[in-house]
């Protein structure tokens, strides 16, 4: 599960490539074709994508946390099954991910280590508490909707390792988003405790939703160029866009309220009008005063030392990290 | 103080949260620490050729396709599993894909390079003309 | 055996008692894969590795699949739904083992019971598969796919930790001897047992331990441990009868919290 909202760095200063091997790269892409790890690329463009794959993997695998909360308490079989494949597909995604961003030259270890330092950000809705059963179902149907827009988008993307991982990861998402739809319709049209859950895991979640694709983006020569290099795929008001017109009406079928009076379709224009989230709290929270962020920093960093011994038992000195394939 | 969580796992985990200045500083993994990397093939099918499906971290060859076998095989159903470590896998990365380029006048080892019946008609016709005279 | 050849087909052509018995091996069987199941998926998202994670927690969706495909029998014979009887029950009508309701521990712990538990686990399935009751047949061919890659993950896991640095082996020594008398415990004597076996339903909890401790003992040699003898171990009985450890208290609480806040309505 991933959103827009991560913030491409500015370039610190202009690196003067290759002119020719640079037009070489850039009508390839213009053609439609993949880069591959090998491949000549711009040292902006391998910093780009190592962040951002980066960031999406670190989405995952802390993703995993917030409906891993409920993994023991989930009512029922079903449901039971359901969330313990959906919270090992998060941690399969991150693996899948992890390796793409690899293959352009960050080991493993080295993102965790950024991870749990504070330094590599992910996802900013994670950062918030799962508080009833109820906000795992909301995660899954609208945090996972939000996630498979941007990532359909991505996987339309430039490069070839992250591509052919998201084409994996978006299938597995559709289960998500059928699981967690399934999951709210049971509780919307459930017994009068089950609908004010879902009523008030909507209210809680509605602000991060809102925050989960980013804040405008500014129109600059830098997002050009990632996007004329497709590694940002789309703007985040017209991803935010596209969520609001496919799902708002699917919550209201339910008689849910948005907690949001000026939420409404503009007929004329046929875009959504929202109150402004608050982009401060957006900051606030990324930077590391969320509700939940020293939890999950904290959590990641003991199941990495937990398993340490594990790990160094097996572990072959002699033999050399290889970057993977793909 | 330990973290008191929503998630009874975490409660019971019994973990201190890190203090923010330190944790800057962290260094939990050291290089190799989650162990070398694999290559993972599969086959979808019987009969089929086995494919290069991703890549993932394991101690040795056994583990890898211990582990393989749930990250690559529990959504859709596979075959076989075939396992390398990625050091062992030979390519040639600089200008690799111009020795690719085919050139399209090596007709000679086409099925469409070889065009015979006008001969066959032509001798037909005049081995005709031959036997009827 | 032949497959048309079942003695029964279905439980209406059983006694009442062996009826009784059939319902007592599948409760202490659901029952164990249910908890354990549950015990092993407290694991995800926080396992040892990614790949480990994944693996692991595939298992352990598996024991829950074959803990309610057991319920189901029993409720075809009978009992409620596997929904109701899973998560509704008092602690005192469960019949798992000591050896699934303790807490998930260090990975040493949770592998090494991984290994104990599923290497009965297969061979009770297997003996199974010989059964004269069809239904159990059937359940023992559905789940040997399951069980191989069970069986396998952890016997690789075992052998490489208990040979592999002085830390690990002595962790996986240790953890072994804690894990004895509770795997005992999982061939605690039914009063069905003679019965079963008589009626060529299941070869019964001693047959099984027999098969198991040698298996067992093989595997855990090979790999460099010391396996304790089996005359020194009291095993750790009573939860076939419904009595159990203080774990299992708590555990069914916190899985049944969310279930119970309105047992009566869907989720």
């Amino acid at each position: 599960m991933y959103g827009g909202g991560n913030i491409f760095e500015k370039p610190e200063n202009e690196i003067q490539e290759d002119p020719v091997k640079l037009a070489e790269f850039e009508a390839r892409i213009l053609a439609g074709e993949k880069i591959e790890p090998t491949d000549w690329m711009p040292k902006e463009y391998r910093k780009q994508l190592i962040r951002m794959i980066e960031q999406h993997a670190h989405s995952e695998i802390i993703g995993a946390l917030p409906e891993g909360t409920w993994i023991t308490r989930a009512p029922g079989f079903r449901r039971k099954l359901a969330l313990m494949a959906k919270v090992q597909d998060e941690v399969g995604h991150a693996q899948l991910l992890y390796s793409a961003a690899e293959t352009l030259g960050k080991p493993r270890e080295e993102m965790i280590n950024d991870l749990i330092s504070g330094k590599s950000k992910y996802s900013n809705v994670f950062n918030y508490p799962a508080v009833t059963w109820a906000d795992t179902a909301v995660i899954a149907w609208l945090i996972d909707a939000g996630a498979i827009i941007n990532q359909v988008a991505n996987s339309k993307g430039s490069y070839g390792p992250y591509c052919r991982a998201l084409e994996r990861i978006c299938q597995e998402e559709s289960f998500h988003l059928k699981y967690g739809h399934d999951n709210v319709v049971f509780l919307a049209t459930g017994t009068p405790k089950q609908r004010q859950m879902v009523q008030e895991a909507l209210n809680r979640w509605w602000p991060p939703i809102m925050h989960f694709f980013g804040p405008s983006d500014k129109i600059s020569v830098h997002t050009e160029t990632l996007m004329r290099w497709k590694v940002k795929m789309a703007s985040n008001d017209d991803m935010r866009q596209k969520f609001l017109d496919m799902y708002v009406p699917k919550i209201w079928d339910l008689g849910l309220t948005i907690p949001d009076p000026k939420l409404r379709k503009n007929e004329e224009t046929g875009v959504w009008e929202y109150t402004e989230p608050d982009w401060n709290e957006f900051k606030r929270v990324i930077n590391g005063d969320g509700p939940c962020n020293a939890e999950r920093l904290a959590v990641r960093k003991m199941a990495e030392e937990k398993g340490k011994w594990v790990r160094e038992a097996l572990l072959n000195r002699n033999e050399m990290y290889s970057v993977p394939l793909s | 103080m330990p973290i008191k969580s929503i998630d009874p796992r975490i409660t019971r985990a019994n973990i201190e949260i890190q203090n923010k200045e330190t944790s800057k500083e962290n260094k939990v993994l050291e290089k190799l620490d989650h162990w070398q990397t694999y290559e993972v093939f599969a086959q979808n099918k019987r009969g089929e050729h086995y494919s290069h499906v991703g890549s993932l971290h394991a101690p040795n060859p056994e583990m890898a396709w211990i582990l393989a076998k749930e990250q690559f095989g529990r959504r859709n159903k596979i075959t076989g599993i075939w396992i390398t470590k990625t050091s062992d896998i030979f390519s040639v990365t600089e200008n690799e894909e111009e020795m690719f380029e085919l050139n399209s006048e090596k007709i000679y080892r086409e099925a469409g390079g070889y065009k015979v019946m006008d001969r066959i008609n032509k001798f037909k016709k005049e081995n005709k003309k031959i036997s009827e005279k | 055996m032949n497959v048309n050849e079942y003695k029964y087909n279905s439980h209406t052509e059983m006694s009442d008692e062996l009826t009784s018995g059939v319902k007592d091996l599948l409760f202490k069987m659901a029952d164990d894969e249910l908890i354990l199941g549950h015990r092993n998926s407290e694991w995800t998202g926080l396992g040892p590795i990614l790949e480990e994670d994944i693996a692991f927690s595939s298992m352990a969706q598996d024991k829950l699949g074959q803990a309610q495909a057991i319920y189901n029998l029993l409720n075809q014979m009978g009992e409620q739904d596997a929904d109701t009887l899973a998560f509704t029950r008092n602690e005192n009508e469960y019949k798992c083992c000591h050896f699934v309701e303790y807490p998930i521990g260090e990975y040493d712990f949770s592998l090494m019971r991984h290994f104990l538990f599923d290497a009965a686990e297969a061979l009770r399935y297997n003996s199974l598969l010989n059964s004269s009751y069809k239904p159990l047949s059937d359940l023992a061919k559905k789940f040997r796919g399951e069980l191989r890659y069970h069986t396998l993950h952890s016997e690789v896991w075992i052998e490489q930790l208990s040979r592999a640095t002085e830390e690990s082996k002595a962790r996986m020594q240790s953890a072994l001897n804690e894990c004895m008398p509770l795997a005992l415990g999982i061939f605690e004597p039914s009063k069905y047992d003679d019965l079963l076996l008589q009626e060529g339903v299941f070869t019964g909890e001693e047959n099984l331990k027999s098969g198991w401790y040698e298996h067992i003992q093989n595997i855990l040699t090979n790999s460099g441990l010391k396996v304790p003898d089996l005359s020194s171990i009291t095993p750790s009985f009573g939860g076939r009868n419904g009595y159990h450890t203080e774990y299992l208290k708590p555990l069914l609480d916190e899985m049944c919290e969310v279930y119970k806040i309105d047992p009566e309505a869907e989720w």
